[in-house]
């Protein structure tokens, strides 16, 4: 630990409660630690392990139904016992905040530069034609393309990276010493959220500023930390400098959490342009199998005339049987879209979609209902993709109530017996509410609903993308055991390389509605042919501190 | 990778109370609500048990005993045929309840089929549906009762249907928004795909989940459609003497408020004013209850 | 551009829904006992004088033949005749809207006046017992018949405390009816105070929602203190459904006004559609209608026009 004198943050045995319907649930339980001037302290942990918590405390933030006890100083300013008036003194001045929702976190009515100016002017005794002039200079500072008229933009005329610029912009208005940025990129697209550290990582330089980074992504950490700090159960297990903790964890909730981290295998290097081509022959051609899926030319707009959004031009996706496809990009890529459009719930413009060789569209009452049989289904959202009015036993029971009809009672509770047994959860789940269930849980339950017709193929949208990691690997451990059981194809949407790099034999990398670059998982991911495919995989921070630092700065050297 | 599944709680909420009992427990907190609930129980048994205790007479006129005040054996004292007021209040009160619960039901009803048939659809025939709704609430529904009375006077089943002819409109938009809502939630869409009908969305997942707003919408249609009975009175197209309602005793009591006979306008205001805040005040406990969005 | 074609394509739904309209009083015409005949020759007519005019004026002809010439007719400007006032339906509806129309315009800024305030003071006092006595207040006064709550007024304020006239100002023009303001506050108060009890309802719940939302927290971490916070964001991020709601409430305000009018005896379209109810008198019971229907699609589209205008959003995210 640093010495006392430079520490911009001291936590102190802080404890938080909230009161509830169901009386006071404990979110911190006495957590301790320190930030230094100019240190970045990243604060790790799962959901609900009390991160945020702590976060909003270290600002006074949290809301009236909170009880906060122990201490927080900011520099040598007592934050918990303050007053509202003080704090104000404090807030955007000397400590600031950035939010993890760019979308939400501005004001949807009012320019984005009269926001800067709001909060220069809190602290700032300037004019208002003095606050615009020093917003646009802000704006400018990070990396906001045309500030002089991006100032009166509206919220929702930016993108979501320009809008967290923009948010950090206000952070930084008055220089402060203290930085908290709450899972700063966890909304934004990996590219994205590389410029975003950057950023960051260059202000706090600039202004000597500490920073503490909550975040749940190890490799968000291994980039940007210098120390890190663990949390589990409201509790800080471990912390220490980043090399340590991430790469000799002594405790055994953090080994265990980072043995959970799907970590993308990259070179050490990032390959150079022509190295693609000495790759070698891509894998070797695949004995013909029959193919499941055969999507060509397909193009999906919504809206129309002017307006309209060209959501995929001119898509081609095959899928043979028992392999597995990773679709990924970023968000607008078209992925999700064309997973829809193989589930026959878009209906394309053009091209044509063909599903165990028949045409979907064509395909009409009996076999239409035949052809959706033999597919399953898995969806990003653990919470909507279950109705909470049904027993699990009913949710899962579903798919049988439409296609297997005669089936009796007892013989369907059987099934769904087996199906839950599949995914590896106890049989008594059947009558409890998917209320009660967890997030892991419930994708499981989703997932026995999807192979409970033992389908040949299994559509799975995002299935892990709202887990934590360690429910991530669990479930991504039942698709995969499953998958080697019963054969079935797949198609796996996802946004994060490494996950789509562990699971699928064939990648296909999109962007902008179109097709990038497509071919075996192993060859595409470390040796890809095209910039965009590179720029992406270079952006995804790894879990390994000393890796992360020298591929920042070979990607730094690249640029210069 | 056991022990770590062992180490973090993955947020498991716990088999608390099943979604009923937490929305009775969050109803009964509260209090508006509570009362609420209670003065409707109490002016259901006031006017469909009360008559059975305390005997009138309110088919004959009684021209001995005409604008009495009130006293010993007329506790709200006679109108101006002589009817004892208080049995006339439990009298008109089963007309003014009946039709308004009838009606706003109704309402509800419509407007959850129409509704829900445009939302689910979609498409042109969304538009078109929706326009006409537009179109329907253009005209205030006063203006077209005043039409309507105008051209004959209904018994209080031809009211009851009017009213809930007139009242649709609004749920329906309600109710259009809550299934475009459902119908785009995962478990639909699943359903769809895994090659599941319309007939099941709607009447496995889509009707059954808006369930709470179609119950919260229908404690606030209730309570309109009392006070739009009441209107319907006071202008002329309620039901004919010598039945009654609060609506119609209220304005047959106007003139003989100024000349101080309070007690023919002041019971039937006052039931109309507790009935109406009371269905009122229950539809905002369950709004909360269900945490039900809009009014 | 964007606020042109959103406000060009709001005006094509509001000729739709005008079309609409127009059809149902259509309907409505016909479903009169006798059909249009007995509505002009008045409830007295025998059935061959009846006869005789649908075969003059083409009443025997197909419907949607008869339906078109109707349409012509009321884009010429002609509603009929009214046989009790002997002039001309669009002349009567011409004298009298403008009335209507200044009152409810007066009973809704007047409303919003004080709706917006109260909402927002009783949401930033939630749950303090001077929450809990306006929100009875609001429920008492949205729950009372308006036609009970002017009886009270005219009871308390011309009778017991006599400061103000229990009749509106009557005349034919504008001037004469503004000749008397005293005249109008009774009627005024009357028709905004349910209005007032739903809006500072609405205000309240949209101003708590408000409160919770992100950029409230981004502004309080910026150093923005809770009173510039409400009234910088929070006012006027509340105010847009409440501009939303404005256009909702225009048909009840209309209708409120039906009763208003006949209450103080305030010369406007609501009065003229009372008395024309008393007397039968079809062509401008309908012409009303019609008219009132389009005044009311007119303030919808204003309040769609106004909420483009707070709200940058609207105009490129409604469909």
């Amino acid at each position: 630990m640093r010495a006392d004198a430079g520490a911009i943050l001291r936590i102190d045995e802080l404890t938080v409660s909230f009161r509830t319907d169901s009386g006071e649930v404990p979110a911190v339980r006495g957590v301790s630690f320190e930030l230094a001037a100019g240190e970045a302290l990243a604060l790790v942990g799962e959901s609900g392990s009390g991160k945020s918590t702590v976060a909003l405390a270290a600002l006074g933030l949290l809301g009236g139904t909170a009880r906060v006890s122990g201490s927080i100083a900011i520099g040598d300013i007592a934050v918990v016992g303050a007053g509202e008036r003080e704090l104000q003194r404090v807030r955007g001045k000397l400590a600031s905040m950035v939010f993890q929702e760019p979308a939400t976190a501005l004001d949807p009515l009012m320019r984005v530069g009269d926001q800067i100016a709001e909060v220069i002017r809190n602290h700032d005794d300037v004019s208002a034609a003095e606050a615009q002039a020093r917003a646009v200079e802000l704006l400018g500072h990070v990396g906001l393309p045309e500030p002089a008229s991006r100032v009166r933009s509206f919220p929702f005329q930016l993108s979501g990276g320009q809008r967290q610029r923009v948010v950090i912009a206000m952070a930084i208005a008055n220089r402060p010493k203290l930085l908290i940025a709450d899972e700063p990129t966890t909304a934004l697209d990996v590219t994205v959220q590389a410029e975003i550290l950057d950023l960051l990582r260059r202000l706090a330089a600039e202004n000597d500023m500490g920073v503490l980074l909550v975040t749940h992504n190890m490799g968000v950490v291994a980039d940007f930390a210098d120390r890190v700090a663990v949390m589990t159960d409201g509790r800080l297990v471990e912390e220490g400098p980043v090399d340590e903790v991430l790469l000799r964890p002594q405790h055994e909730y953090t080994r265990a959490l980072l043995s959970a981290v799907p970590r993308l295998s990259v070179a050490e290097r990032p390959a150079a342009a022509g190295a693609a081509g000495a790759a070698g022959p891509a894998a070797p051609a695949a004995p013909a199998r029959e193919r499941y899926v055969e999507a060509s030319g397909v193009s999906v707009s919504f809206g129309r005339g002017v307006r309209a959004v060209h959501a995929l031009r001119d898509v081609s996706l095959d899928v043979a049987a028992g392999e597995t496809v990773g679709l990924v990009g970023e968000s607008g890529s078209g992925k999700s879209t064309i997973a829809r459009a193989v589930l026959g719930l878009i209906e394309p413009d053009s091209g044509s979609v063909r599903v165990f060789g028949e045409e979907l569209r064509r395909a009409r009452g009996r076999r239409l209902r035949q052809l959706r049989a033999g597919i399953g289904v898995v969806l990003q959202d653990p919470v909507a993709s279950l109705d909470a009015r049904l027993s699990v036993a009913e949710c899962i029971a579903e798919p049988l109530l439409v296609h297997a009809r005669g089936l009796g009672r007892a013989e369907r509770r059987r099934r769904v017996a087996e199906a839950l047994e599949a995914v590896r959860l106890p049989a008594a789940f059947m009558d409890r509410a998917p209320r009660e269930l967890s997030g892991g849980q419930r994708q499981r339950v989703s997932l026995a609903r999807a192979l409970v017709l033992s389908p040949r193929l299994l559509v799975a949208d995002e299935p892990t993308s709202a887990l934590d990691v360690s429910v991530q690997r669990t479930v991504l451990d039942v698709i995969t055991e499953l998958q080697r059981e019963l054969g079935f194809a797949c198609i796996f949407v996802s946004h994060d390389l490494a996950v789509v790099q562990e699971f699928a034999q064939r990648v296909v990398v999109m962007r902008a509605g179109a097709v990038v670059e497509t071919g075996p998982t192993a060859v595409t991911l470390s040796h890809p042919e095209t910039e965009y495919t590179r720029r992406l995989l270079a952006a995804v921070p790894v879990p390994d501190p000393v890796v992360q630092r020298g591929r920042r700065l070979a990607a730094a050297g690249g640029a210069a | 990778m056991s022990t770590l599944l062992q180490s973090t709680p993955e947020l498991a909420v716990a088999a608390g109370p099943t979604g009923g009992s937490l929305a009775w427990r969050r109803f009964r907190r509260n209090r508006l609500a509570v009362i609420g609930l209670a003065v409707v129980i109490f002016f259901v048994l006031f006017c469909f048990v009360g008559p059975l205790v305390y005997h009138t007479d309110q088919t004959r006129t009684d021209l001995h005993a005409i604008n009495l005040a009130p006293s010993a054996g007329h506790p709200l004292g006679t109108d101006a045929v002589g009817h004892d007021q208080l049995g006339r209040l439990m009298y008109g009160g089963t007309v003014s309840l009946m039709v308004g619960i009838a009606a706003g039901l109704l309402a509800i009803v419509i407007g959850m089929v129409w509704g829900s048939t445009a939302g689910y659809l979609g498409g042109w025939v969304e538009t078109v549906m929706m326009r006409v709704v537009d179109a329907g609430i253009a005209i205030p529904a006063l203006f077209i009762l005043l039409v309507i009375s105008a051209i004959s006077t209904p018994h209080v089943l031809g009211l009851i249907v009017i009213l809930g002819l007139v009242s649709w409109l609004v749920p329906s938009r309600l109710i259009r928004a809550e299934t475009l809502t459902l119908k785009n939630r995962d478990y639909v869409l699943t359903l769809r795909a895994f090659g599941g009908g319309h007939t099941r969305a709607i009447g496995r997942h889509i009707l059954p989940n808006s369930i709470s707003t179609i119950v919260v919408s229908a404690t606030f249609q209730i309570a309109d459609a009392i006070l739009l009975v009441a209107y319907v009175s006071y202008l002329g197209l309620g039901v004919q003497a010598p039945q009654t309602d609060w609506g119609g005793m209220l304005s047959q009591g106007l003139d003989a408020a100024y000349a101080g006979r309070w007690w023919l306008i002041v019971p039937p205001g006052v039931a109309i004013i507790l009935v109406v805040c009371a269905f009122n005040a229950i539809g905002d406990g369950l709004r909360d209850a269900f945490a039900v969005r809009g009014r | 551009m964007a606020t042109t074609l959103f406000i060009l394509r709001r005006l094509l739904q509001a000729v739709v829904v005008v079309f609409i309209v127009t059809i149902v009083v259509f309907c409505l015409l016909h479903s009169l006992p006798g059909g249009p005949a007995r509505g002009v020759l008045g409830v007295h007519a025998t059935a061959q004088q009846i006869a005789q005019f649908n075969s003059e004026q083409g009443l025997d002809r197909p419907l949607p033949v008869q339906y078109v010439l109707y349409l012509g007719q009321l884009l010429r400007g002609d509603l009929g005749e009214s046989f009790t006032l002997n002039a001309p339906v669009s002349q009567l509806i011409v004298q009298r809207l403008p009335k209507t129309l200044v009152l409810t315009l007066a009973q809704a800024v007047l409303a919003l006046v004080v709706a917006i305030p109260v909402g927002m003071w009783q949401a930033r006092r939630r749950n303090r017992p001077s929450d809990y006595v306006l929100t009875t207040v609001s429920l008492v006064l949205y729950s009372t018949p308006v036609f009970f709550f002017g009886l009270i007024l005219i009871a308390l304020l011309t009778q017991v405390i006599p400061v103000l006239p229990s009749q509106a100002p009557s005349g034919d023009t504008l001037a004469q009816v503004f000749s008397d303001p005293a005249g109008l506050v009774l009627p005024i108060v009357t028709g905004a105070a349910a209005m007032v009890a739903v809006f500072s309802r609405f205000m309240r719940s949209a101003t708590l929602e408000n409160l919770d939302e992100d950029f409230v927290r981004t502004a309080r971490a910026g150093g923005s203190s809770m009173r510039s916070i409400l009234t910088r964001h929070v006012f006027r991020n509340s105010l847009t459904p409440v501009v939303a709601m404005l256009g909702y409430y225009v048909p009840v305000l209309f209708g409120g006004s039906l009763v208003v009018e006949q209450l103080f005896n305030y010369p406007g379209m609501g009065l003229l559609f009372w008395n024309a109810a008393q007397s039968s008198d079809f062509p401008v019971l309908l012409g009303c209608v019609l008219v009132i229907a389009v005044a009311t699609v007119c303030g919808t589209l204003l309040a769609d026009v106004l909420q483009a205008i707070i709200d940058p959003r609207v105009k490129t995210t409604r469909s």
